[in-house]
């Protein structure tokens, strides 16, 4: 195995795998299974002399500086390569804004000369891991829960889901309840919020979660305490990820967005669907959020929205070869892995639900040329090759 | 002037538009032009171990996943661990006398372990057994879902690779004369098999058996509730593992502290950087870990004259106010400098006012191909709009060359004038005025904008005789806040 990745890596150098999320960042090579690197999504800015955020830009050209200087820090410091004339695998959410990714595509193809990227979408990517044909992708990122169902290979576009619930809600929410619990605004900074979240926090079973919402936590368990400064509390520990599945008039909650995405979906697929759930993102790491993410599936399947047009789903769960945090990345490494080069071959429609995305592969040249990048929203490349939109280029 | 814990007080704009301090920036000697690390292009020279200062061959790093083979890091505190070590008793039997005891002692071992001095990790915490050797030896682990990913890469390489044949096929039959007869070749498929056999390929029943034998993920009803113990056992914060810890070692991000392991020292790299518009090195660092110098260094420091604020008054909104200067001349060569407004600074284009020659023109151009795709995309016009204008005096000032044993010389040369406050060796103190406009609001930063004409020795080539060329640096001098 070792003397075939060596002639591999004479014939062309490995590929690099990003991941470029909210919170943090993953970046590895391709064929790997997991990455070199999860690191905040943020870096030294010396001319404001403070940690800067990715996300953070107001202008075009801030957000140029932001991706030049994170790429930086991860070619250069993580993974010791260099971006030029090597390929590069971006996985990315469906709905990532169309002026990210353009500037990305700008950054990695001008600043960083890479000989050429490929695009995956993380919904695809997290089912390549599973090589089930039909998968329903539940994923809960840093800001957005999304869920997307991936049939044979294919995203259903029109049932896509995503709601501002991902691990900043938790995080909300457990500012809140500390804040109660102590009486007054503790201002915890991110860093220590996602602290006690991550040590700290679970998810608890609808019927205890739902008792004590209603009586209260009992407290025949000493309270936790972080430091000397805030006393954390069963209730807060518990009760933290409850906005997830907190039901209103919207119907928004993450149980509710699986129900919908899976009722939008044609009818054919609603039953296979259903029955292969796989949970991910970082937000998806709290203990228990798998549990009870299936019982409020199970109980709210039978409620009146979802009870004429849902009938009889078995809701079964997948476990993804990886960390939560890392499975798209992982899906994007194996993508990358098997389609060889951009140009090269795009496996379609196999029952593995498309080991690559053919033509989605843009080499160097061909960005030079065109400065665009293909995107679904797009019109122009909805349209058929001979429409006469291609003309007005 | 630049300093490493303090703001910058003057920065300079590079060509690409970028304003920095002049210590990180570069000064490319080919096309004379001041870059930064924005606009040039960063190489990967050798990799090292930052610890151990250890060179290690790139490919030799790719193989260990860029990590030292004999450095640790502390997975709880991330300090670097000490090998420690201590004498193993050979377990005693009852039956031996205390005679004897003499000589098993003689015999212990030494064994060795990993401790971290910072926060008193040891590699016994986590039940690692003691290595009898000093370095290396460190059992390794393997990332448990590696198998499942591996099949996965097989069954995915094997459906491209059966695409990818079934469209080969599909073209052949497309262009094929169709004889009359099918061969039996044709029909058994024992040519392209043994085309496939001469080529080392694998053969296409291999890649069958890959997608045949293949077993997708199995999705279950079931799934895990969430254990008793968090609803009756008491949390132990010091049992968790916090974000840092986890994200240290991403294929295992262990959530117990009794699951960290000593993380392999990641390696560091020494970069080369390149100008991407004549693709000459701009710096090259040497072999050597353990050397900090380089080999080739055009940094803007050795080159560009250095500007430095002495004192100035406060500024007033509506008022001029004295700014005292040093000017340095950093090059072995005499210099010409002026002081001109920002607006004065001619373009990049007609800056270059060099003599053309055949092949100095064919060079420029086929760099101009290469290159121009980057700075029309990246290029900008350095923002040097300030609150408060230099007042620029019409001379041209003369700074002596870097001289090193000049400053063993005590009598500085006393042409001061109205300009001139004093004058050492390489160095000028000058004394400006600076005006601020009515408009500006107080307590809003002063910041004036000056730009430097200066003359400029080029030694490279060396064949050539030196040439002089006139060169210009803008820059951006902060001079605290508007007083009201």
């Amino acid at each position: 195995m070792a003397l075939y990745e060596g002639i591999a890596l004479i014939q062309e150098k490995q590929a690099v795998v990003l991941d470029l999320g909210t919170d943090y960042t993953k970046f590895g090579f391709t064929g790997e299974a997991a990455p070199r690197c999860i690191v905040r999504s943020e870096f030294w800015c010396p001319a404001e002399r403070r940690y800067k955020r990715l996300h953070d830009y107001s202008s075009p050209q801030e957000l140029y500086d932001n991706i030049v200087h994170m790429l930086h820090l991860l070619y250069f410091r993580h993974v010791l390569v260099n971006p030029k004339e090597r390929r590069v695998v971006v996985v990315e959410s469906l709905l990532t804004p169309t002026l990210f990714r353009e500037t990305l595509a700008k950054v990695l193809f001008i600043h960083y000369e890479v000989s050429g990227a490929l695009w995956v979408d993380s919904g695809r990517a997290s089912a390549l891991t599973l090589a089930a044909p039909v998968v329903l992708v539940v994923s809960i990122g840093a800001r957005d829960a999304e869920v997307t169902a991936v049939v044979h290979g294919c995203p259903v576009l029109r049932a896509l889901q995503s709601q501002p619930l991902g691990a900043r809600a938790v995080s909300a929410e457990l500012a809140r309840l500390l804040d109660e619990d102590n009486g007054r605004a503790l201002n915890l900074p991110d860093d220590v919020l996602d602290d006690i979240k991550v040590r700290a926090c679970f998810v608890p079973g609808r019927e205890a979660a739902l008792q004590w919402a209603a009586r209260g936590v009992p407290a025949e368990v000493r309270e936790a305490r972080r430091g000397a400064d805030a006393v954390v509390s069963r209730r807060a520990r518990a009760l933290s990820a409850e906005p997830l599945f907190a039901r209103d008039e919207e119907l928004a909650s993450l149980p509710d967005m699986v129900l919908q995405c899976i009722a939008q979906c044609p009818i054919d697929a609603r039953r296979a669907l259903a029955a292969s759930v796989l949970v991910t993102g970082g937000g998806a790491a709290l203990p228990g959020l798998r549990a009870r993410l299936a019982q409020e599936l199970r109980h709210l399947a039978k409620l009146p929205p979802y009870k004429e047009r849902l009938q009889e789903l078995q809701f079964k769960f997948h476990s993804a070869p990886a960390h939560e945090n890392s499975v798209a990345w992982v899906g994007g490494a194996l993508c990358g892995a098997a389609c060889g080069t951009g140009a090269g071959p795009g496996s379609g429609s196999g029952a593995g639900g498309g080991a690559g995305a053919e033509g989605r592969g843009v080499s160097r040249e061909a960005y030079v040329r065109t400065r665009r990048l293909r995107d679904w929203p797009c019109l122009l490349h909805n349209t058929p090759h001979k429409h006469p939109h291609w003309d007005m280029l | 002037m630049a300093y490493l814990t303090q703001p910058d007080y003057v920065k300079y704009a590079c060509s690409c538009g970028q304003i920095k301090p002049i210590t990180s920036l570069y000064f490319c000697r080919h096309c004379l032009q001041i870059r930064c690390g924005f606009c040039i292009c960063h190489e990967v020279d050798s990799h090292y171990c930052a610890n151990c200062l250890e060179n290690m061959p790139s490919s030799e790093a790719r193989l260990k996943k860029n990590r030292c083979s004999s450095c640790f890091d502390c997975p709880s505190c991330f300090h670097t661990l000490s090998t420690r070590a201590t004498l193993a008793q050979p377990r005693q039997t009852p039956e031996q006398g205390s005679g004897d005891s003499k000589v098993e002692n003689k015999q212990a071992k030494k064994m060795y372990y990993l401790s971290c001095f910072n926060c008193r990790w040891t590699s016994r915490d986590v039940g690692i057994p003691d290595q009898p050797v000093a370095s290396g030896g460190w059992p390794e682990r393997v990332n448990p879902n590696a198998t499942r990913i591996n099949q996965l890469l097989d069954y995915y390489k094997a459906i491209a690779q059966q695409e990818k044949q079934e469209k080969l096929d599909r073209e052949r039959k497309k262009f094929a004369i169709r004889g009359k007869y099918i061969t039996l070749t044709d029909k058994t498929g024992l040519t392209g098999a043994m085309a496939r056999n001469i080529a080392g390929l694998p053969s296409s029943e291999s890649t069958m058996s890959a997608i045949a034998n293949f077993v997708p993920s199995e999705a279950s009803a079931d799934v895990e509730e969430l254990s008793e113990d968090f609803y009756t056992k008491e949390l132990n914060l010091n049992q968790m593992t916090s974000m840092p810890q986890r994200l240290a070692a991403p294929e295992w991000q262990p959530s117990s502290v009794s699951r960290l392991y000593p993380i392999a020292k990641l390696l560091s790299v020494k970069r080369s950087q390149r100008c991407r518009a004549c693709d000459h090195n701009l710096t090259k660092p040497e072999y050597n870990p353990g050397s900090i110098k380089f080999k080739i260094e055009l940094l803007a420091f050795y080159h560009v004259p250095e500007v430095k604020i002495i004192s100035y008054e406060p500024i007033k909104p509506g008022c001029t106010s004295a700014l005292l200067l040093k000017l340095t001349n950093p090059t072995g060569h005499e210099m010409q400098v002026r002081l001109l407004q920002p607006e004065e600074v001619p373009d990049t284009e007609d800056r270059l006012e060099e003599p053309k020659s055949l092949e100095k023109s064919l060079e420029k151009s086929l760099n101009l191909e290469k290159d121009n795709l980057w700075y029309e995309t990246v290029q900008r016009k350095a923002d040097v709009t300030a609150t408060c204008r230099v007042v620029t005096p019409d001379v041209t000032l003369t700074l002596a060359q870097r001289d090193d044993a000049a400053e063993y010389d005590d009598d500085a040369t006393h042409d001061a004038n109205d300009i001139i406050l004093w004058r050492k060796s390489n160095k000028l103190a000058l004394r400006l005025q600076v005006s601020c406009g009515a408009e500006v609001g107080a307590a809003s930063a002063a910041e004036a904008a000056l730009a430097l004409q200066y003359r400029y020795r080029n030694t490279v080539p060396a064949a050539h005789e030196p040439r002089d060329h006139t060169l210009h640096a803008t820059l951006l001098l902060q001079l605290g806040h508007v007083s009201g």
